[in-house]
């Protein structure tokens, strides 16, 4: 009798240690998971206002940078390749360049705020503007100029800011 | 003693002003620049691999008719196109070098077109992916012309893209972009079939350009870019810049408005990539009246695989070059003080491969045999200064060479003396000139 109670112990308890054994490794399992939540990187600002930039956009890097910037999209791979062509089709890039990011400027989908946002809030639109197309924020100088001349011409507009950011020297590097 | 001093000084002002001193580009005291035969160059490129065999020899028939006297082929697949543009073959209104010679280095097109307007041969080093290794035509325009000229006056006008559009300026480190000419490739900017990707500009009004200076200026100033960006090619100053802009865009709304909906007369069916080139140069040519341009075609390169239709392209690069002549001609400005030079790159094959079309006739290649080095040289100009319908050379004198068309080109427009010795190995074709 204690034979068999033993037998019916030892069967009981591998009825139990097997589930039990199986609950423990899912169990460690999620906490590993739960681990790789631990090793959190600081938030630390990579765009800072004083990096260099030392490489040329490519003609390619170029167009479809200058697209995805204005209207936060991919450029279709069809307009990619009319672009790109035109591009090529002049000798002089900044000539056509200009002439590329002023036909892009006068379409209805570009994304830009309008006048009246810029002027309610114009140090947030500076840095968000230099976050956009240069991808850095802007120093206290940057920041205090553009938002002053923002500031003191009542008929500057986000589009001739966009033209100025676009066509500059610093956008043509990343 | 006063008169003496008197005297000196005077001689001395004098000999100042006749001789005074002209810092040059190139950096000469004086300008030794020649006197020139004409104030208009323009060099089409009649490339794509033109054979002797049909063009001189005309062993299909006259397919160049606006080029050459002779018949019109009969050849069954050959389409007649017209009346030529001109009014007589333009072989009378210049010198013809029937038997030129493209004479070192690969027959390949981007060879042949680097050594077109180098003035130098190549070899298999020529890396298509630059710009060439010596200077071009138009840095040569640039760099020693006197007066200097910017490059609104200076084109190269490509039919296609690749690596063509990197013939505007070379890598030599004595010329390079800074001396560029213009590029342009109409084809690709000027599309029937699509509308332009530049055909609806953002336009600033004149207060609104003085606040985008200022912001580009700080913008500039303020730059983290770091590195030159004249490696990204030439740049014209902003006056250039505005005119050439305003030009593009008035072509493009003449296109849209239907103004070329019968190119040189023709229907739209026959217009090809070097019939819609050589139109928009024609435009380009009446707007700036540049003194040097450089064109070129290449759909007679379709004889890789079907020579019927490599008769055509010839048909039509021969109506095209007419009507080029023609609105020459017909230009004030152009007309009577321009020099057209016509050759192609190199020449094709002796013998066919294998490819058949449906007329039976086989294609050809071009892989540098002796015959794809034997080509033509035309050299058109008003009279009293280019020899008319003259003749010069034959199979058994060859006269002549590719290399030779760049000299011709800078004697022709008064600077070949000021190029350094060294650079330029071929000789002024001379005996087109009076």
């Amino acid at each position: 009798m204690n034979t068999l109670e033993s037998k019916n112990a030892k069967q009981m308890m591998k009825s139990w240690i097997l589930p039990l054994l199986v609950g423990l490794c899912l169990l460690s399992a999620c906490k590993q998971t739960e681990d790789l939540y631990i090793y959190e990187v600081n938030n630390v600002e990579v765009n800072q206002a004083d990096v260099e930039k030392v490489n040329l956009k490519t003609d390619l890097e170029f167009v479809s940078i200058v697209y995805s910037d204005l209207f936060g999209s991919t450029l279709p791979a069809e307009e990619l390749s009319q672009l790109v062509r035109t591009y090529n089709s002049m000798g002089d890039k900044k000539l056509v360049e200009d002439m590329i990011i002023k036909d892009l400027l006068t379409r209805s989908d570009v994304d830009m705020p309008t006048s009246a946002d810029m002027f309610a809030d114009s140090e947030q639109f500076v840095k968000d503007t230099y976050k956009r197309f240069y991808t850095r924020v802007p120093s206290e100088y940057e920041l205090w100029f553009l938002k002053n001349y923002i500031d003191t011409h009542s008929d500057v507009t986000p589009e001739i800011i966009y033209y100025s950011f676009l066509t500059s020297d610093e956008y043509r590097f990343f | 003693m006063k008169r003496r001093n008197f005297l000196k000084k005077t001689a001395l002002t004098a000999a100042s002003t006749i001789f005074a001193p002209y810092i040059l580009p190139s950096g000469r005291l004086f300008a030794r620049t020649g006197s020139r035969k004409v104030n208009h160059v323009v060099f089409c490129l009649f490339a794509g691999g033109v054979r002797n065999i049909e063009s001189i020899h005309q062993n299909e028939g006259n397919l160049l008719p606006s080029l050459f006297d002779g018949p019109f082929s009969t050849n069954p697949g050959i389409q007649f196109l017209g009346q030529s543009p001109w009014v007589q073959a333009l072989q009378h209104e210049g010198t013809l070098f029937p038997e030129f010679r493209y004479q070192e280095g690969p027959t390949g097109h981007f060879n042949g077109h680097t050594v077109a307007v180098t003035g130098a041969y190549t070899d298999t080093s020529l890396n298509v992916r630059e710009n060439p290794q010596m200077p071009t035509i138009f840095e040569y325009y640039l760099k020693h012309n006197s007066p200097s000229q910017t490059a609104l006056n200076a084109w190269w006008v490509s039919n296609n893209l690749g690596p063509y559009p990197a013939l505007n300026y070379s890598k030599h480190p004595d010329y390079g972009s800074r001396y560029g000419g213009n590029h342009i490739s109409p084809p690709n900017i000027f599309d029937f079939r699509q509308l332009s990707a530049i055909d609806t500009p953002a336009i600033f009004q004149f207060h609104e350009e003085e606040m985008i200076g200022e912001i580009q200026d700080f913008l500039n100033k303020n730059s983290r870019g770091v590195g030159s960006l004249s490696s990204s090619g030439i740049r014209n100053t902003a006056e250039d810049d505005a005119q050439i802009q305003a030009f593009i865009q008035s072509t493009i709304q003449q296109v849209y408005s239907g103004a070329f909906s019968m190119p040189f007369g023709l229907s739209p069916n026959f217009l090809t990539i070097d019939m819609l080139n050589i139109l928009f140069t024609q435009e380009l040519l009446k707007h700036f009246q540049p003194e040097l341009l450089v064109v070129n075609m290449t759909d007679i390169d379709v004889c890789h695989s079907n020579y019927t239709e490599y008769c055509n392209a010839l048909v039509r690069a021969d109506f095209a070059v007419a009507h080029l002549w023609n609105t020459i001609q017909s230009t004030p400005g152009l007309a009577d003080d321009t020099i057209l030079i016509i050759a192609p790159e190199h020449g094709r094959n002796l013998e066919p491969n294998t490819l058949q079309d449906v007329y039976g006739r086989f294609a050809i290649d071009h892989t540098s045999d002796a015959t794809s080095r034997e080509i033509f040289c035309m050299i058109l100009g008003p009279q009293g200064i280019v020899n008319k319908g003259n003749i010069v050379g034959s199979a058994s004198n060859p006269v002549g060479e590719s290399i030779d068309i760049v000299p011709t080109i800078a004697n022709i427009l008064g600077f070949d003396v000021d190029i350094p010795s060294g650079l330029l190995t071929g000789s002024t074709l001379q005996q087109a000139f009076v």
